[in-house]
């Protein structure tokens, strides 16, 4: 997998990027600005971008500017964004129903190392990475039909909303693939929701009822 | 002085009696009631002008007009058949028409001033004396216009001539009555467009009644040139010549004593401005100078600058040829200023006064105006502070999340990094590391927390509308909110955001409440934001948190209620003015 940065603290970037060829990951190339990423994802091609959502110069929303751009125009790039703060509401209208591919995580997820890279790979292979606090915010705007999972169904239901597929969720929960595939049937069920072709669909499936 | 003044009322009545007699005597065509009409004006310009000289001491228009009126009435002796009588009167009677046109060029001042007006009136004072005398030395008793048919003899008489009589009186009524007539009228017209809107109203009915006077003579002039036209047509405009010729002294007697009696208004003034608001002080000296346009500037001292009643800072307008300023002083300091038509320049001692008796209400509407003034200050202190709070918060908020939480996060991965790398090496290590890293990712978790409530990034980063959405979606209660996506001021947006904010915490906390709804609205250059609940209700504006939102709503000149909902619950509503944003 390789991977492009941009990220203002130099600190934090070399930290990432430590991290991410620790785990196998290539950086081909680091930014501290919107400019140098657009600049560095046309000539490197890399499988994810990772972008800071504020940068240089007015710090308000210029990486969450390049990433939209980035996924308008180059499609294969998925893009991974980090920010100090995580609303529901900016997460939404960043997916733009596109779940593919994307991931909007805190920033300080990073130093849940082994998830953090899981979400990299995740998402470089096309997966989406969906912040449990974004999810947690989307849950609790949905009591209704909620309501009738089981906490350990709610605790299945987050997970595909972050993205994960049912591998993933084995490995988090530590539960046999059977019975999180029951659980999934069921939350399914539940709320009445129509199976789902394949992960990226399943977490659509699911963003799309929680944002209601 | 006195003695003359009375010597007038015989002298004028008298000299009547003879000019109704000369008319009677001497004209067959006239009537009693024609003869006592020029009686009429001409006593009425001598009655006018004795009360302007009596009321207005050392106003010359006064004496003028006596002397117009005696002229009018000697001018009648001119049909005698005295020659010598006919002679002198003929020669000079029409000077009682360029001494009526001087009268009313010389209002309001008693003297003409104006270049052009005091040229007309040479033109009009030698046409009247010239063509009368050029006619008797050629006029050797055959007609003469206006006058009875039997002939008069004329003592200048040189060689005579019926047809050069007959052609000077055509020429006399064309020049003289015509064109010298319709100059006149043209000058009135001319004053009438250059008066200011003041002047013009006090010049109006005196210049209408003098072009109603003095339209017979072009008219006269004009039936000499073509065919004389019938008899009740003649007979008409000398019925309306008359009425012209009485109502213009009479408007100069009230034109001259307008100024009376306005002082008279001025000194009521003082009685009606003990209870007069502020405010108002304006319209009721505007009343009494008579002069709508009328403006009163107060001085303060302290700002070294003039302001209006409300307090607002204004230019006085020295130097423009359409205001005139009169600055009003008590005890050597200034008070304030009257910005007025120029007309009333001609008036000093009216505005003075005016002014003296305003100066109590002029003082304490100055007060007003200063306190006014101070509060405007005040105000935008107020909301500049107001602003730069936000902005404070703003940057601490971005320094925060930019500067520490990045530092945090970076040590923190360090930290984990140490801790991976290390592997199985050093537990104990490695069980500081892990502390290390956790103990961090909840400082960095509190200090996410500590700057959003010193001020949302989202708010920042995508609006009201968003903001408030996160906020429902994090409170433990079903929130629908109703917002549109504009953007607004920053400190409008933080300040509608942290009312919310503060009444839904209370809503959770006190309310009982089962949901609530949050609505913004824009209209009338106003956000409105209204967050009801179906609570208990109890809330109050002054009370627990939402009495500094109060604050910072008002500082933004905005209005925070709290109030019980239709149907039970609390609404709290801000309504703050939009601005840039």
């Amino acid at each position: 997998v390789r991977a492009v940065i941009a990220e203002d603290s130099v600190l934090l970037r070399e930290g990432v990027a430590r991290l991410l060829e620790d785990s196998g990951i290539v950086v081909a190339a680091q930014s501290g600005n919107a400019d140098d990423l657009l600049l560095h994802v046309r000539s490197y091609e890399p499988d994810v971008a990772i972008v800071d959502v504020r940068m240089p110069p007015t710090h308000t929303d210029e990486g969450a500017r390049a990433a939209r751009a980035i996924r308008e125009r180059y499609p294969d790039v998925a893009v991974l964004v980090l920010s100090q703060v995580v609303e529901a509401e900016h997460a939404l209208a960043l997916f733009s129903d596109r779940p593919e591919g994307f991931g909007y995580l805190l920033k300080d997820r990073v130093l849940e190392i082994d998830d953090f890279i899981d979400a990299v790979r995740r998402v470089a292979r096309g997966g989406t990475a969906m912040d449990p606090e974004v999810v947690a915010q989307l849950l609790g705007r949905r009591p209704g039909p909620l309501d009738d999972l089981t906490p350990r169904e709610r605790e299945v239901l987050s997970l595909m909303a972050e993205g994960l597929s049912n591998q993933g969720i084995c490995r988090r929960l530590y539960l046999s693939p059977k019975t999180v595939e029951t659980h999934v049937k069921s939350i399914f069920t539940k709320l009445r929701l129509a199976p789902a072709a394949d992960d990226h669909r399943r977490v659509l499936a699911v963003l799309a009822f929680l944002k209601g | 002085v006195k003695a003359l003044q009375i010597a007038v009322v015989p002298a004028a009545l008298g000299l009547g009696v003879l000019a109704y007699q000369a008319q009677v005597d001497n004209i067959g065509s006239t009537t009693s009631a024609r003869s006592l009409a020029t009686l009429t004006y001409a006593w009425a310009f001598i009655g006018a002008g004795l009360v302007a000289w009596v009321r207005r001491k050392g106003h010359r228009l006064g004496p003028l007009m006596i002397v117009v009126g005696f002229a009018m009435l000697l001018r009648q002796f001119r049909y005698s058949f005295d020659a010598a009588t006919f002679t002198t009167f003929y020669a000079f009677g029409d000077v009682a028409y360029a001494l009526f046109t001087h009268a009313v060029l010389a209002y309001p001042t008693g003297r003409v001033t104006d270049r052009l007006e005091r040229a007309y009136l040479v033109v009009a004072y030698t046409v009247a004396v010239v063509f009368p005398l050029a006619i008797l030395v050629f006029y050797d008793g055959g007609t003469l216009r206006y006058f009875d048919p039997r002939p008069h003899e004329s003592l200048l008489l040189v060689h005579g001539s019926p047809d050069v009589v007959l052609g000077l009186q055509q020429t006399y009524a064309v020049v003289g009555y015509g064109l010298v007539a319709l100059a006149f009228i043209a000058l009135i017209f001319r004053r009438l467009f250059r008066a200011t809107p003041r002047a013009r109203r006090i010049l109006a009915p005196l210049l209408v009644a003098a072009i109603v006077a003095a339209l017979r003579a072009p008219l006269d002039g004009i039936s000499t040139l073509t065919v004389r036209p019938p008899d009740f047509v003649t007979n008409n405009l000398f019925w309306w010549q008359v009425v012209g010729l009485i109502s213009v002294p009479l408007a100069l007697l009230a034109g001259l004593l307008r100024a009376r009696m306005a002082r008279l208004t001025v000194a009521g003034l003082v009685v009606d401005l003990e209870d007069t608001p502020p405010q108002e002080i304006r319209d009721a000296l505007a009343r009494a100078l008579d002069d709508p346009s009328l403006e009163v500037a107060f001085w303060l001292p302290e700002r070294s600058e003039f302001v209006d009643a409300e307090g607002r800072a204004v230019t006085l307008p020295d130097g423009d040829p359409t205001r005139a300023v009169t600055r009003l002083e008590h005890d050597g300091h200034t008070l304030a200023a009257l910005v007025h038509d120029p007309s009333l320049r001609e008036e000093p001692k009216l505005v003075e006064a005016a002014g003296a008796a305003a100066r109590l209400a002029l003082e304490n509407a100055r007060l007003n105006a200063e306190v006014q003034a101070q509060l405007t200050q005040v105000r935008e202190s107020r909301a500049r502070i107001a602003v730069a709070a936000d902005e404070e918060r703003r940057r601490i908020e971005r320094d925060l999340h930019d500067g520490l939480q990045q530092r945090l996060v970076a040590i923190a991965l360090e930290a984990r990094t140490a801790e991976r790398r290390l592997g199985d090496v050093d537990p104990d290590v490695q069980a500081v590391l892990s502390t290390l890293a956790h103990e961090m990712q909840d400082a960095v978790q509190e200090l996410r927390s500590l700057a959003a409530g010193i001020h949302p990034a989202i708010l920042t980063q995508s609006g009201l509308a968003a903001a408030l959405r996160a906020l429902a979606s994090r409170t433990p209660l079903p929130v629908a909110v109703d917002a549109p996506p504009s953007r607004f001021a920053p400190e409008v947006e933080a300040a509608a955001y942290f009312v919310v904010c503060e009444a839904l915490a209370n809503v959770v906390k006190h309310a009982h409440a089962s949901k609530a709804t949050i609505c913004v609205s824009c209209s009338n250059g106003e956000v409105v934001v209204e967050m009801a609940d179906d609570g208990i209700g109890g809330a109050r504006a002054d009370g627990s948190g939402l009495k500094g939102l109060s604050d910072r709503v008002e500082a933004l000149s905005g209005h925070l209620t709290v109030e019980e909902g239709a149907r039970g619950g609390t609404v709290v509503r801000a309504e703050i003015p939009v601005r840039g944003g």
